[in-house]
């Protein structure tokens, strides 16, 4: 059959198109990576940024010191929590946009970030170190979807209607949680510390933060990159992909379960950087197409490229540094305000 | 027999919806299910699926009970076609078919190039091969359905499960359809869908399920099934059935709600 053919033919070429656009995507970060390295404060030229990475592999030649210092102990940690936390947010993004069949879903929906915030402001008012609070963040995140999700068991609506509802509920309470320490904290040095934190920064990052906040977003990246296409699924609706032969409540709980970690992660990383799980799914569909197997490898690419970027623009348009959740928030926002008008046309 | 319902029980609450509910379909059968809305059919459709349990009863595919199956067993017998699929992304033909080979895969697979063949073979199979490539959320009524049957086909079940197809499709693209399910019974599947129409039993189904409030009214071929005692029964309203013929002369039935104005006796 000749239309056979043309249809198979045209389906090869998507998918040597999609190899293309990976690569395209995989040059480009790359390209962030090293752009990131010269941006900043402390002027560092493309020789010395070679220098000072040759220097720990063992070569001897004559470096600045601070080049070194600065290249190992300051912008390769930064850069690395960008590259993880961007991909970390677009790919919890991309999958509970799937999971909860909508497309206006951000990770924080079951009260993520909001329950790191309230355990990172305990933290910071007890006194805690820097260690401690990220720890208390991440446990806070946890502990807020768990709740969620436990709550909602009890509930007679579907899975994914009373999912956001109680998760909705549960964002209430630990803001308000949030704004009660806040309240209490000593204005002169508490209140300034979580104010600090929960602007989302990655200024203090360093690879003692990095290295342990880089095994719960292992965990959590490859479990969802090796079950990504039975997002697709969870797509339909609960009756439909049940006669598919899907056990949908267990594998969107799996999948809840890994966005979890990345976003508590990411959270106990960065603080709180909104805006990117929503925006770089819906960038990287219009890229690959709506196929799970394709969005999640490119959102998580974008993503990390994108918030590179955004940290780069934090720490160089001005004199002194922006908090990057400040810079993703201005240009997320009127993104947000463009989807939803494009979907009242569509 | 493939399919084997026997004394099927089930609802939502306190009260079962579906009352003992028994009839059988083989290979190449269009079992229709008839009855006015609420009679259980749809509820019926659940219990045959595994998404509602069933309170008495068993159901069989293939000799098989499906109370025991898992979703996944459950899925290489029975297939469901909705009626409404909206789906949240622009998926194109090819993503929304392939997705029925899910009951083939392990926890990790994705579609490798044999499951993308067999989607191409399913779409040939219903001739819509020539939508592969295109949005699914851009096609029409009839063109979806289409789509969600070569789903079905991939899915490999042998028992079909079709939500009122005729119910978002114009004339054509109905009739359209049915020659694509006949084409199925033809190929050994065997179709199990609900109808608002009585006539359509007649047209294109080998079986008649006629229900009222979860009970069956009469269960056999079309041409015993739908008389206008039964239909009265069931629907509540007189009724005729005549046989006319068309152009070619071949002998139809057409159901015909009476009108009481029209009654010669009054004059």
């Amino acid at each position: 059959m000749p239309q056979e053919h043309v249809e198979i033919q045209n389906e090869a070429l998507q998918r040597r198109r999609y190899r293309l656009l990976m690569l395209g995507m995989l040059a480009f970060l790359i390209a962030a990576v090293l752009f990131s390295f010269w941006v900043g404060y402390y002027p560092l030229t493309p020789l010395q940024v070679v220098q000072a990475f040759l220097s720990r592999l063992g070569w001897r030649g004559d470096v600045l010191p601070q080049a070194v210092t600065i290249f190992w102990n300051i912008r390769l940690p930064r850069i690395l929590s960008a590259v993880l936390i961007g991909a970390s947010l677009s790919v919890a993004g991309a999958a509970y946009q799937g999971i909860f069949r909508n497309p206006l879903v951000s990770p924080d929906i079951l009260g993520v970030s909001s329950g790191a915030s309230l355990g990172a402001a305990f933290a910071i008012l007890c006194g805690a170190s820097n260690g401690t609070v990220q720890l208390a963040a991440f446990l806070g995140g946890v502990a807020a979807v768990s709740a969620s999700c436990l709550i909602s068991r009890r509930s007679a609506h579907s899975q994914t209607l009373s999912m956001i509802l109680v998760g909705s509920m549960m964002m209430a309470l630990c803001n308000a949680g949030v704004t009660m320490i806040k309240y209490i904290a000593d204005p002169n040095d508490v209140l300034q510390q979580i104010t600090f934190w929960l602007m989302g920064s990655l200024t203090k990052t360093d690879m003692d933060a990095l290295r342990w906040s880089a095994v719960p977003m292992a965990i959590g990246l490859a479990v969802i990159l090796l079950l990504r296409w039975r997002v697709n699924l969870l797509t339909l609706d609960e009756e439909e992909a049940r006669s598919l032969g899907i056990n949908v409540r267990r594998d969107r709980l799996v999948f809840i379960a890994a966005s979890t970690l990345l976003s508590a992660a990411a959270v106990c990383l960065g603080g709180l950087i909104g805006w990117v799980g929503l925006m770089i799914p819906h960038m990287a569909r219009a890229l690959t197409g709506a196929d799970y197997s394709r969005l999640i490898p490119a959102s998580a690419m974008m993503g990390a490229a994108y918030l590179l970027l955004m940290d780069d623009l934090a720490r160089s348009i001005l004199a002194m540094e922006l908090p990057i959740g400040v810079v993703t928030a201005v240009m997320g926002a009127p993104f947000f305000v463009w989807l939803i008008i494009k979907r009242r046309e569509a | 027999m493939l399919l084997e319902l026997q004394d099927v029980r089930g609802g939502y609450g306190g009260a079962d919806v579906v009352k003992g509910v028994s009839c059988r379909a083989g290979r190449g059968d269009i079992l229709c299910l008839l009855g006015p809305n609420g009679c259980g059919k749809t509820t019926l459709f659940r219990l045959l699926l595994g998404s509602l349990p069933l309170r008495g009863g068993r159901i069989r595919i293939d000799g098989r009970e499906t109370s025991r199956l898992t979703p996944r067993e459950l899925a290489n017998l029975i297939a469901y076609i909705p009626q409404h699929h909206t789906p949240i992304f622009s998926y194109t033909v090819l993503d929304v078919v392939v997705m029925g080979r899910a009951a083939h895969f392990s926890p990790f697979d994705a579609p490798k190039s044999v499951d993308r063949e067999a989607a191409f073979a399913a779409l040939e199979k219903v001739n819509a091969l020539h939508l592969a490539n295109r949005k699914y959320t851009a096609l029409s009524g009839g063109q979806r359905q289409l789509a969600l049957i070569a789903r079905a086909i991939c899915q490999s079940a042998k028992v079909f499960v079709m939500d009122e197809p005729e119910a978002s499709l114009d004339y054509a693209n109905h009739q359209l359809l049915m020659e694509v399910v006949a084409d199925l019974a033809a190929k050994g599947y065997c179709v199990v869908l609900s109808t608002h129409s009585p006539e359509h039993p007649a047209s294109t189904g080998s079986k008649v399920l006629l229900m009222k409030e979860g009970c069956v009214v009469g269960f056999g071929s079309p041409g015993d099934i739908i008389t206008p005692e039964n239909l009265e029964l069931a629907y509540g309203i007189p009724m005729d059935v005549v046989t006319v013929r068309d152009r070619y002369g071949t002998e139809r039935s057409v159901c015909l709600p009476v009108k009481q104005q029209n009654r010669r006796d009054s004059i």
